[in-house]
């Protein structure tokens, strides 16, 4: 099957099948609606598309995925971040988790029956994760965990979570771990943003006991772990966030009447270059199968169409933002973070000026 | 005509070496002794691209765009240059016969291109020579940027190299961004609308390029013993061809406001 045909016959089974969210706007609601599209999703075949076989999946190219993922943000079925975090953490279990402890957890995550989590973040070590310091040591047959994580987005809500580990000095002393979060000795405390959602949380680790066989890889992997993370919050994803984006635009043009032709054009035309970006970025994926610091570029992309389109939005409805208690306030205030998440532009740059100009160490 | 792998490494290098020591109408009959024209017409997806971006890395200049868009328009190869289009409703002509014409009214920006204003044309077909313009601008770009990146590593100021300070890594890091997101506009460019935006991106990238570039650069970026100047002249006159980045994008603007959608141009 190519992915037009792909495509075709999912947009005929979604036509046929009304998914769309209830207009309840809690977080809550939220949740549960990715969960439900997750799961009819994933019962009709559609979400197993693009995974291997030994996770549940039905093979096929990744790029199936990006279609699955378009097509949900373009019809505004699912909040989109938490819709996509199965680009970033079933491929993670896919590489590094043991192969029976994937096989079990990653069908949970593609079919909604969980949420799950990326304890990355701490209140000491934001970007620079090499600094960070929450602590495991070995005891027995298990490892303890202690300390804290911070930004960990939907901990509140997830039922698993990715954490990294320090178990020795320097970027060679990282361990990731799969942990449930109902283990003793976790608690989570909701972080309310300033656009009025709780969508992080502090994740505290208190003598947490994990068994040895929930280490993700071995002791050590952890910072390749995350470097092979990382282009994965910004490819697939990426495409998904690009189609959520242009549908604000489409709401855009839709209110607009003597609009600023120049302005509306600006921030079509950096979302039009995010999408031709990222759409080469879902072509060297499908070739290569990996992704390196070549995605920071897609991150500052990004970063800019997304607060563009949303300055562009502040300006030609005016009074929306400020006055009325609506999407367009909530996502334009969500929107300041896009500089900020997945690792700040400024880090993004010092990985491009690094990585990619070749301009030594600063 | 097929070229491939090694072949068009082949061809490159020879398009390389030949614009980095002719320029101008001695370049015109160079590509033309290279099999130009039968490029353009039996593999124009990887003859524009190649030799319009080496135009703008090389720096050098020749008048080949009259090819593309009498190409576009359907008219024999060779022939003579054709009006074309410039921002703010102008017109120009890139002429090709520069020996016979007077050089006074050229381009006063960049006096090394021959093109001088006419009065209105004929509309001529517009894409094609879009995405030659896209891939020239870039190419420029590129340009800049490596200038501007040698002297990063090898200036060195309170003891330390330039490419050392974050502010200076920055707008480095900044136009690579710009310009690899423009390429990537560029692969979308196959229809008239995807070429406008391209070379809206393109001429954009190019401008983020000159301004960061030359800030790097410092004093020596603005003298004219240093080349950096001369790409930036470049950039400001291909911008202005068949329409500017600013005009382009307003062009845009107006387009998806009517169409009451905004176009997903890239597909998977």
């Amino acid at each position: 099957m190519s992915v037009t045909e792909f495509r075709v016959a999912l947009r005929l089974w979604l036509d046929e099948h009304d998914l769309s969210p209830t207009g309840d706007r809690s977080r809550e609601a939220e949740l549960a609606q990715v969960s439900r599209v997750r799961r009819a999703l994933y019962d009709a075949g559609w979400m197993r598309y693009g995974w291997p076989a030994e996770v549940g999946g039905l093979g096929g190219p990744a790029l199936l995925r990006a279609v699955v993922g378009e097509e949900v943000a373009t019809r505004g079925l699912a909040e989109p971040g938490a819709y996509s975090m199965i680009e970033v953490l079933a491929p993670t279990m896919i590489s590094y988790a043991a192969p029976e402890l994937a096989a079990e957890m990653v069908p949970r995550l593609l079919s909604g029956a969980e949420h799950w989590c990326q304890g990355f973040s701490e209140p000491g070590s934001g970007s620079d994760l090499a600094s960070l310091s929450t602590r495991a040591r070995r005891r027995g047959g298990d490892w303890v965990i202690d300390g804290q994580k911070l930004w960990t987005g939907l901990a509140q809500f997830a039922t698993r979570c990715v954490v990294l580990t320090r178990t020795a000095p320097g970027h060679g002393g990282i361990t990731a771990f799969f942990v449930d979060m109902d283990t003793p000795g976790i608690t989570v405390r909701p972080l309310r943003t300033m656009h009025g959602v709780d969508d992080f949380a502090e994740v505290f680790f208190d003598d947490v006991i994990v068994p040895a066989d929930r280490m993700l890889g071995r002791p050590g992997d952890g910072w390749q772990l995350a470097m092979d993370l990382l282009p994965h919050e910004r490819s697939t994803c990426f495409w998904h966030r690009g189609a959520h984006l242009f549908t604000r635009l489409d709401r855009l043009i839709a209110r607009t009447t003597p609009v600023d032709d120049a302005e509306l054009g600006a921030a079509y035309l950096a979302l039009h270059t995010l999408r031709c970006r990222s759409r080469l970025t879902q072509s060297r994926l499908a070739e290569h199968g990996r992704l390196g610091p070549e995605t920071s570029i897609d991150k500052v992309l990004l970063g800019t169409a997304e607060q563009t389109l949303f300055d562009t939005a502040r300006d030609l409805l005016p009074g929306e933002v400020e006055l009325n208690d609506g999407e367009w306030r909530t996502e334009f205030l969500y929107s300041r973070a896009a500089t900020i998440y997945g690792g700040t532009s400024e880090i993004q740059r010092n990985i491009i000026a690094r990585r990619l100009l070749d301009l030594g160490k600063d | 005509m097929i070229v491939d792998g090694p072949e068009l490494a082949l061809l490159a290098g020879t398009l390389r070496r030949t614009m980095a020591t002719t320029s101008g109408p001695a370049l015109d009959r160079a590509l033309y002794r290279l099999g130009w024209p039968d490029m353009l017409v039996e593999i124009p997806e990887i003859a524009v691209p190649l030799v319009f971006r080496l135009l703008g890395e090389t720096g050098a200049q020749a008048s080949v765009l009259n090819d593309v868009v009498r190409h576009a328009a359907g008219a024999p190869l060779p022939g003579e240059a054709v009006p074309l289009p410039f921002a703010g409703g102008s017109w120009v002509v890139w002429e090709r016969d520069v020996e016979t014409v007077s050089t006074t009214t050229f381009s006063v920006v960049d006096r090394e291109l021959p093109l001088r204003r006419t009065g209105t044309g004929e509309q001529p077909p517009l894409a094609a020579g879009r995405r030659a313009l896209g891939w020239w601008l870039i190419g420029a770009g590129r340009a800049m940027l490596a200038l501007a990146r040698q002297h990063a590593l090898d200036r060195k100021q309170f003891g330390r190299p330039l490419a050392s300070f974050q502010a200076v890594r920055h707008r480095l890091a900044e136009t690579l961004v710009a310009l690899e997101g423009a390429e990537a506009t560029m692969h979308t460019a196959g229809d008239e609308f995807g070429a406008m935006l391209a070379k809206a991106a393109a001429g954009q990238a190019a401008s983020t390029a000159a301004r960061h570039c030359q800030q790097v650069l410092g004093g020596i970026g603005f003298t004219d013993e240093h080349d950096l100047h001369r790409h930036i002249r470049r950039v400001l006159v291909l911008d202005g061809l068949l329409g500017s980045s600013r005009e382009l994008t307003r062009q845009a603007g107006a387009s998806i406001r009517t169409r009451g959608s905004a176009p997903r141009l890239a597909q998977l």
